[in-house]
């Protein structure tokens, strides 16, 4: 009918209080334990925060970051690190879409078991990695040697010319199946239709992708990068149990940096990392809006 | 036709490769897992013969295992139904009354999912000490709750808003109050979405480590992620020893994933799928 | 049993514009089965939904048996309602379906289970009592919905376009199913619909409704035959009246009209008398267009051109254009009717079933 809208008042007036009742707990929650803290963060960043006494510093904090080259060399790496693993992880998750969308045997097995390295924490993932790249008897110098390429065998994260590409490298392997099984469900939800036209079309497997399978999964593709760059832009857990940022800050990340400085080094200052959270914060913001913006779809497309 | 046979065998072929790739480590972890070190410095790559099934509990016995473990069942489980109820309670109000701020509490929401978790850890460390939940349990759930409230009101919503508002008016002339028709229509029918974010939340939570290492230092009150960081310290060289014990931090998530894998890949994706 | 009244029922919606439904009166009889007819939009839903009390009434009263119902919660009312998607409960059983009401109404266990089986039985879902609505077709479904309402024996019954998810055939034979259901209840019904079709064959009156006002409740055949203006005339009729612009010329009677290039002259029982010049509507239904061989008294004939014919078997519609005018009119005649496109001929008209309708759309009734 189209006299009733999708959402439908409850017609005897507005139950305020059943609203407010169910809302309650999720919007307490949400305030208490992030709306004020986000605030509070911002807050500390114009002042110098110790354990016992504020003292206000206006844009000191500010004024020192600009300078803080090891922060630049941090937000370097982290956005090094978000620009090129979501292009990595999806151009790769979409072969391997497109391998078990053309029917393959055992598509099944192969969806589950790619799946896996998502499931396990950083920490898990990271101790593996350690091995796996460790310089005497980690499987891939083993291998290079094996080879007979044991000239090019090495310390893979001792290293700053190598070491970030290795972690970068760690997180494409793990997020590639989660991009790939979302890939799979977008090709499996393209109208069959669609795809005969073009083989009536005279389309082979490549005309086919280029010109009716990626237009079409287009948004599911921009919408992964986007959740892909958020992820690394947030990155911590892998570095940390890894090489903390070392060697030479080769591997320090913003979130790294900023737990640093708010708990590892003996300033005690909390008002100084707030600050780089809060610069931080309106970097991601921007960025991923940006993105959004350009790659929000211009028009709907219908099947 | 052969030239057909031989492409699919290539590309079985590479997609074997791609799975030895992607399940590899693991694989080679709990072969680790059942060799000792000294076994393991002999040959890294050679299989559990014999498997000494033993090291399992003496992982399990002579450390913190059983209070990691303990801890993260504690604060994940504890996170997990609080995070359901409260998100669906939510999701359902947003879902299904129409009122002024619907739409901005909505959006106000689902953006704190692309916040870093930067801007709110300092201060949620300075809050918690303030009120005495610094390194405790009941602090760490409360926070797990508030990082993972968006997305489980995201995914819910989304859900519940397809359940036709003709079915609310057939409970309500059956006489169902509000709090019934949630509790008894609309979170049985929403019951796949439900589980879905059960499994999201109980997978991201038991793996979390940035809020467990900030907020937690007490021995006592470590979770697995930070036990197994601990553990690593502890034993150092040891690799045969940490195998075992990064298998025994794996095992309940390979145990439901064996079982639930449909439904556990469903929930991890479901955020990114729209 | 019971009777429905509606007193100037009027309901505004936070920030709409314009009235959902306005002044809507209207008495229900015991035991009628009272069709809501209207297009998209016309309010129909919102007046059942009021009766329902699934939404507050802005203004007027409702009572349901002389009992004034506006703030009595829907639960209390005593009234079952099917909806157009079923709303049945995903999560339980047939069984729990359809005894759920009354066990939210505190019925005992062995009566609940007695009359489930009852229901079942006349609607043919005795088998189906353990499925699920997911394992059932969408006739099932729907008679599933049927039967929730009828286990609980209420005072009315509310039906908010209970067939338009069926398929056409299955539309038919559960129209049939409804209109015996009522036969046999006796219960008063208010059944809500776009569909003329459902409309004329279930009705026991049918309230026509536009733009959130009522235009005209009576018998189906008493609407058909005397639309109470050139909306309803237009909505009822399948294909529609033919109406046409037309003005009063001198003549016998005050009933000479100029229609295009012809002139008719409408006997006493189908007009009153009009002074010359007054603009109106002409309105012939398409069976009373016909084959100038049909001869008879106050028939007369037009000149057109046929510019199409469309033969369903039984029955052919042939749409001629008349000189002078931009409209078409439309003609149901036999199915053999030897036809043609872009033939050249006369079209009689039967003018004691003439309709006339003044420059704002209302009927024009003979005198007397």
């Amino acid at each position: 009918m189209g006299e009733a809208p999708a959402h439908r008042d409850d017609g005897l007036r507005k139950p305020w209080g059943t609203i407010v009742a169910f809302l309650l707990p999720a919007v307490t929650i949400y305030v208490a334990l992030t709306a004020y803290p986000a605030v509070r963060t911002l807050w500390n960043s114009f002042h110098k925060v110790l354990p016992r006494r504020d003292e206000y510093v206006g844009l000191a904090n500010y004024v020192e970051l600009a300078g803080d080259e090891i922060f630049w060399k941090a937000v370097r790496n982290t956005i090094v690190w978000a620009c090129t693993s979501p292009l990595v992880e999806v151009s790769v998750a979409m072969l391997l879409a497109l391998a078990l969308y053309a029917k393959v045997p055992g598509a099944r097995f192969f969806r589950v078991a790619w799946f896996t390295p998502v499931l396990m924490s950083y920490v898990v993932v990271g101790i593996l990695w350690l091995w796996i790249y460790n310089y005497d008897w980690g499987p891939v110098n083993a291998a290079l040697r094996a080879l007979g390429l044991g000239a090019l065998a090495h310390p893979w994260l001792g290293d700053p010319a190598t070491a970030l590409p290795s972690l970068i490298f760690v997180t494409s392997w793990m997020w590639t199946g989660f991009n790939m099984v979302v890939l799979l469900a977008a090709l499996h939800s393209l109208p069959r239709e669609v795809i005969e036209a073009a083989e009536l079309d005279n389309c082979g497997w490549g005309g086919k992708l280029v010109f009716v399978i990626l237009p079409l999964t287009r948004a599911t593709v921009l919408n992964l990068i986007v959740l892909s760059f958020i992820g690394k832009m947030k990155i911590f857990d892998l570095v940390w149990i890894t090489t903390k940022g070392n060697p030479l800050w080769a591997t320090e990340t913003v979130s790294t940096y900023v737990y640093k400085r708010a708990f590892e080094w003996t300033t005690f200052d909390l008002g100084y990392p707030s600050t780089i959270a809060t610069v931080w914060f309106v970097i991601v913001l921007t960025t991923v809006l940006a993105m959004t913006w350009a790659f929000r779809r211009r028009e709907k497309l219908e099947f | 036709m052969t030239a057909s046979v031989l492409k699919r065998t290539l590309l079985l072929l590479g997609l074997s490769l791609y799975t030895a790739f992607a399940s590899g480590p693991f694989v080679w972890a709990a072969m680790m897992s059942l060799r000792t070190t000294t076994e393991i410095h002999r040959s890294h790559f050679a299989l559990p013969f014999p498997a000494h099934w033993h090291k399992f509990p003496e992982a399990w016995f002579n450390s913190n295992y059983a209070t990691y473990f303990g801890n993260s069942v504690q604060v994940v489980v504890t996170a997990v139904v609080i995070l359901t109820v409260v998100g669906a309670m939510a999701a359902h109000c947003l879902a299904r009354y129409r009122f002024r701020l619907n739409r901005v509490i909505y959006f106000v929401l689902f953006s704190t999912i692309i916040f870093p978790p930067q801007i709110t850890i300092i201060s949620l460390f300075q809050i918690l000490v303030q009120y005495g939940l610094y390194n405790s349990k009941v602090g760490l759930t409360l926070v797990y709750v508030a990082i993972q409230l968006p997305l489980t009101i995201y995914i819910l919503e989304s859900f519940f808003a397809r359940i036709p508002s003709d079915l609310f008016d057939a409970a309500r002339m059956d006489g169902y109050s509000d709090w019934e028709i949630f509790w008894r229509v609309a979170l049985p029918i929403a019951l796949p979405a439900v589980a879905t974010t059960i499994i999201l939340n109980f997978i991201l939570l038991w793996n979390e480590f940035l809020y467990a290492v900030v907020l937690i230092t007490d021995e006592d009150n470590r979770t697995l992620p930070l036990g197994i960081q601990r553990f690593i310290g502890d034993t150092q060289e040891d690799v045969g020893m940490i195998a075992t014990g990064l298998m025994i931090a794996i095992i309940p998530v390979v145990v439901v994933y064996a079982f639930f894998s449909e439904k556990l890949i469903q929930g991890m994706t479901a955020g990114a799928v729209k | 049993m019971a009777v429905v009244t509606l007193d100037r029922l009027t309901k505004i919606y936070d920030r709409a514009h314009a009235p959902a439904a306005e002044d809507v009166t209207l008495e229900v009889r015991d035991g009628e089965f009272m069709v809501l007819l209207g297009p998209s939009g016309c309010g129909k839903t919102t007046t059942l939904r009021m009766i329902a009390g699934l939404e507050s009434i802005t203004s007027g009263t409702l009572s349901i048996d002389g009992r004034v119902v506006n703030g009595v919660p829907a639960k209390d009312r005593d009234i079952a309602m099917v909806f157009q998607s079923y709303a049945l409960y995903p999560h339980m059983t047939v069984r729990e379906n359809l005894g759920f009401g009354l066990r939210r109404r505190a019925v005992e266990r062995a009566e609940i289970d007695r009359r489930v089986a009852a229901v079942a039985g006349v609607l043919g879902l005795a088998g189906l009592l353990d499925r699920k609505p997911h394992a059932l077709s969408g006739g099932q479904r729907q008679r599933v919905a049927l039967g929730r309402a009828i286990v609980r024996d209420p005072k009315v019954f509310l039906f908010d376009e209970p067939l338009s998810n069926l398929d056409a055939a299955l539309r038919v034979s559960t129209r049939g199913e409804i209109a015996a259901l009522h036969r046999r209840l006796q219960a008063t019904m208010i059944y809500v619909t776009h569909d003329q079709v459902e409309a004329m064959t279930m009705g026991t009156r049918i309230c026509i409704m536009n733009g959130g006002r009522v235009v005209q409740v009576g018998a189906p055949i008493d609407v058909y035959r005397r639309p109470a203006n050139t909306f309803v005339a237009g909505f009822l009729g399948n294909p529609p009246m033919n109406l046409m612009p037309a003005v009063v010329t001198d003549g016998p009677g005050g009933r000479r009209l100029r229609v295009g290039a012809a002139d008719l002259d409408l006997p006493a029982g189908a007009a009153p008398s009009l002074a010359p010049g007054t603009a109106v509507t002409f309105g012939i239904r398409p069976e009373d267009v016909g084959d100038p061989a049909t001869t008879g008294a106050h028939r007369a004939g037009v000149a057109v051109e046929i510019v199409q014919v469309e033969r369903l078997g039984a029955e052919t519609m042939a749409i001629a254009r008349m000189p002078g005018l931009e409209r078409t009119l439309v003609a149901r005649i036999a199915g053999d009717a030897p036809f043609t496109i872009g033939e050249r001929r006369t079209l009689s008209l039967d003018l004691t079933a003439a309709h006339l309708f003044d420059a704002s759309g209302v009927a024009l009734r003979p005198e007397g």
